[in-house]
């Protein structure tokens, strides 16, 4: 790779890839926006009091993102062992350490907010769709299903995600909005990866993606339940539960996968 | 956005096809999410009010506007570094141009 490429389009599609799927690639591209910060976020992104509501709406709302970051990180260290290639099975591995991040600055948020025992308050607050979603999740990578795991994971939570935290980030606190703008730059990496891996089984495959397309029948039920959730916890009008759900009806569209 | 130099290069001679525009792409677009020598060729979108220069076209993966040292045109492959994608250029309905995943 050169060091200052001068049309980075003119690559060859083989040295793109093993450049973008490589460790180094990770390490300089999250250097970019988490130098400097401390505990997901700049030392001063300003103050907002919240009220004892507003505090207890943001615990509600953290605790259901730690379940989707924990599934994650559960999902994508699992997943790294059925990983079909070197490139894939690096990539993942830097996806274990964004989502360990991620449940760490999140973690760390719900102390900040007064929450002494995040587990405890995860288990009473988490809404039991995305729960069940998780032990989906985890069947998948038990099951050593590598399609069925990376559509559940990186396509169906990653765009959930995507979309959620960047509708949130526009009216959270200072502090929880950097956390989450840095967490969704992560995001685009993962959403990306799921959607360009399995589009490229699925273009060879025709069975599986009438598999898939059954499976996401079958998630889509925990998906609009979850997204109903979190649009009534974040307090979401209509127009933002569309604009969330949009991104996730046009990746599955992309991949075939809506009929 | 960058300031093109109309350098009229004709990428096919002998071809009918019109020249290209040049575009000189600054090396800060507040785009962060790429490795630094790479971020010129980036930058963030500002919804459906941001107007795309001849150079520019929108991953519809991650929603970051990819930029091109040249003119874009349907046919055209562009990689989205910060989402992986590789990306063909086509022409959209109402003549924009707009990009599909090629996986």
């Amino acid at each position: 790779m050169t060091s200052d490429p001068r049309e980075i389009h003119d690559l060859p599609e083989e040295e793109f890839l093993a450049e973008v799927h490589s460790f180094e690639f990770w390490f300089q591209a999250i250097e970019g926006y988490l130098g400097g910060t401390t505990w997901g976020h700049r030392a001063d992104p300003g103050t907002v009091l919240l009220s004892d509501p507003e505090r207890d709406r943001l615990v509600s709302v953290l605790c259901n993102y730690m379940v989707g970051e924990l599934a994650a990180l559960d999902g994508a260290s699992g997943l790294v062992a059925l990983a079909p290639s070197h490139r894939a099975k690096v990539f993942l591995a830097t996806q274990v350490a964004d989502e360990a991040r991620h449940v760490e600055v999140f973690r760390h948020r719900l102390q900040e907010l007064g929450v002494a025992d995040a587990e405890a308050e995860i288990a009473r607050r988490a809404s039991p769709s995305v729960q069940e979603f998780r032990r989906r999740l985890r069947g998948f990578v038990e099951g050593k299903d590598w399609p069925a795991a990376l559509f559940a994971q990186n396509v169906v939570l990653e765009c959930l995600e995507f979309a959620v935290f960047q509708d949130h980030a526009r009216e959270a606190d200072p502090v929880t909005a950097d956390i989450l703008r840095r967490v969704i730059k992560d995001e685009r990496r993962h959403v990306g990866f799921g959607e360009n891996e399995l589009g490229r089984q699925l273009a060879a495959d025709r069975p599986l993606r009438r598999r898939l397309a059954r499976l996401r029948r079958e998630l889509d039920v925990l998906v609009l339940d979850t997204l109903a959730g979190t649009a009534r916890i974040v307090g979401l009008d209509t127009t933002g539960s569309e604009r969330i759900g949009r991104a996730y009806v046009e990746a599955v569209e992309r991949l075939g996968l809506l009929r | 956005m960058s300031d093109p130099l109309h350098e009229l290069v004709s990428e096919r001679a002998g071809q009918l096809e019109p020249p290209r525009q040049r575009f000189v792409l600054e090396d800060d677009t507040g785009f962060d999410e790429v490795p630094k020598k790479y971020r010129k060729f980036y930058r963030k979108w500002a919804g459906p009010d941001d107007r795309l220069a001849p150079n520019e076209v929108l991953c519809p993966v991650c929603k970051v506007v990819i930029r091109s040292t040249r003119e874009l045109r349907p046919g055209d492959r562009v990689y989205c570094m910060p989402c992986m994608s590789r990306l063909i250029v086509v022409q959209g309905a109402n003549g924009t141009l707009e990009a599909r995943v090629a996986y």
